[in-house]
């Protein structure tokens, strides 16, 4: 009886706060529900919200968004991380730690800072990216944040500055487990710096690998933070994500039943994305 | 040989030279937004990009003094001790429970934690925004503590849990074998051994607490905004005011980061320990 007593609080807390609205939300989504026009739930109009959502040209937008931005982002980040993690893992000890050091900054501000400085960065007239384009006058190459084909691409590398760290470290501590003997026996072998990263770091970073896909892939499939202050979803669509389709659907629009449906999609999408990797990752197997 | 030398040379300062762009990569956004906060308009707005110019602490007088970002930082500070608090302090008893007790729903329970884990936050808010406005519980902190302390929970259980796993059971059967019930074997023993795992899970649950954006813009009110909320609303209008905004960005990032170097052990370890370990 005691075990439960001590579990109460905490699950008392992820039921109310979590489960019930994750309910409401599910049979919200089945009515034509406009929250604020003070008629109540409206009809009862079964799947239409989900369905209607493949027939949206904005909802099927907010989706190819979502797939490229995770891809960009996520790509983006793990190489850098990779790259950054083995690096440093060949420099003199007191020089990695004060790098590590910096390099994590970036991971511990709020995504509303970070937009705050890449809206900067970014600004046509006095950001750094146009300055030195201008200098190598590459300057009309390059749209920023208003042209439909750059913006995402800005968005997802404000992202990566934000969310490598998180990478290095995690692949840094992955890297410090596999044991150097494996690398002796290749070096003996006679094996080049390519044929050690793909035939042991990868292999031994298996697991690893698959939690920060998992973890940051998640992120990234629900980016909302970054993406509303830097574009608020625009130019024309063009950095939509699901989360902010939705968010856009239920507080500007008042479609809450619809953006609910949207919501709903969005978790549905997750689970059948990245489900299958926490089966390789470890945290439900630590309880007993 | 000599080849092999070159070689081995060449990618020595090839490796520098990549941490070194990172470094700047790193580095430079954040001069920028500092900087900016130090500098009068016009040497905000002077191009190239002022390396050097007369200091001002005016931004921060107009963001803090007469603006009202002081309530602001207040507000972010009540939000995340609080939920901090609430979801270390719940998060130690549910894993101490989980780990200590034969309980039989061990795997619902922990199904549970993986949705709750998984779960967008938007899926959340909007059923829950209509949930609390109807109780006519939004606007105040309410919405931010509950949220913020429900997302921690999870992930604070289970690093608790992978901590007591790793310490030897025989140091709490040896307490309970003189004499010590569960409850103060918890108490005498496992909590001091749990402090680091503690610390990381304080830590990480204060960082996201502090940096949340979407329940805290939409579960409050202009009075009870956090920080990163009042920041959106500003960026959000169409002018953005970049003195006093990078002022505010300032403010915002320096405790946490100022935390976050001083606990970097506990930081780091609360981030790996789930993906590296078993």
């Amino acid at each position: 009886m005691t075990g439960y007593l001590l579990l109460s609080p905490a699950f008392l807390i992820i039921l109310l706060v979590m489960i019930v609205p994750l309910l409401f939300g599910l049979v919200f989504s089945l009515f034509d529900f406009q929250f604020g026009s003070g008629g109540g739930l409206g009809a009862f109009i079964g799947l239409r919200n989900y369905l209607g959502f493949f027939r949206n040209s904005s909802g099927l937008q907010s989706l190819k968004v979502t797939f490229m931005f995770t891809a960009i982002a996520l790509t983006g980040e793990l190489g850098m991380g990779l790259l950054i993690a083995s690096l440093l893992m060949r420099v003199p000890a007191n020089l990695g730690s004060l790098l590590r050091t910096i390099f994590c900054i970036p991971m511990l501000i709020s995504p509303i800072v970070v937009g705050l400085i890449w809206r900067y960065v970014y600004d046509p007239t006095y950001g750094v990216v146009y300055g030195l384009l201008r200098a190598v006058g590459l300057k009309s190459l390059f749209g920023g944040l208003s042209t439909p084909g750059w913006a995402l691409v800005c968005v997802a590398f404000a992202d990566i500055w934000e969310t490598t760290p998180f990478m290095i470290l995690v692949i840094t501590a992955g890297l410090a487990c596999v044991p150097p003997e494996l690398y002796e026996a290749a070096d003996i072998d006679g094996a080049g710096r390519t044929r050690k990263f793909v035939s042991i770091t990868i292999p031994m970073l298996n697991k690893v690998l698959a939690v920060v896909i998992l973890v940051r892939g998640g992120d990234a499939f629900r980016v909302f933070d970054i993406i509303y202050v830097l574009t608020a979803g625009g130019p024309a669509n063009s950095t939509l994500s699901l989360s902010i389709y939705a968010f856009k659907e239920g507080f500007v629009k008042y479609q809450m039943g619809y953006a609910m449906a949207v919501s709903l999609i969005t978790l549905a999408i997750l689970a059948g994305l990245f489900g299958p990797l926490t089966k390789i990752s470890t945290n439900p197997e630590q309880l007993r | 040989m000599k080849r092999k030398k070159v070689g081995y040379y060449f990618n020595e300062s090839g490796k520098y030279a990549i941490l070194a762009f990172f470094a700047i990569w790193t580095i430079v956004p954040l001069f920028i937004v500092i900087s900016n906060s130090f500098k009068r308009e016009m040497d905000i707005f002077s191009l190239p990009f002022k390396l050097f110019f007369r200091p001002t602490l005016d931004n921060y007088r107009r963001a803090f003094v007469t603006g009202e970002f002081n309530k602001y930082f207040l507000n972010s500070l009540i939000v995340a001790l609080t939920s901090s608090l609430f979801s270390v302090g719940f998060g130690v008893l549910a894993a101490y429970g989980f780990t200590s007790f034969r309980l039989r729903s061990t795997k619902f329970l922990n199904a549970l934690l993986v949705l709750g884990k998984s779960l967008p936050a938007i899926t959340i808010l909007l059923p829950l925004f209509v949930i609390l406005s109807k109780l006519r519980l939004l606007g105040g902190y309410f919405g931010p503590i509950i949220t913020h302390t429900s997302i921690n929970l999870p992930f604070v259980i289970w690093l608790l849990i992978g901590f007591i796993n790793d310490t030897p059971r025989d140091l709490l059967s040896a307490a309970q074998i003189d004499g010590c019930s569960k409850m103060r074997a918890f108490r005498l023993v496992l909590l001091p051994i749990l402090t680091p795992a503690i610390s990381s899970a304080v830590i990480l649950s204060l960082q996201y607490s502090w940096n949340e954006f979407m329940f805290a813009l939409m579960l409050t009110n202009i009075d009870t905004y956090t920080l990163p909320a009042a920041i959106s609303k500003f960026v959000g209008s169409i002018s953005v005011d970049w003195g006093k905004s990078s002022a505010a960005a300032t403010v915002t990032m320096l405790p946490i980061v100022v935390a976050g170097f001083f606990a970097q052990k506990y930081l780091v370890r609360g981030m790996t320990l789930g993906a590296v370990k078993g």
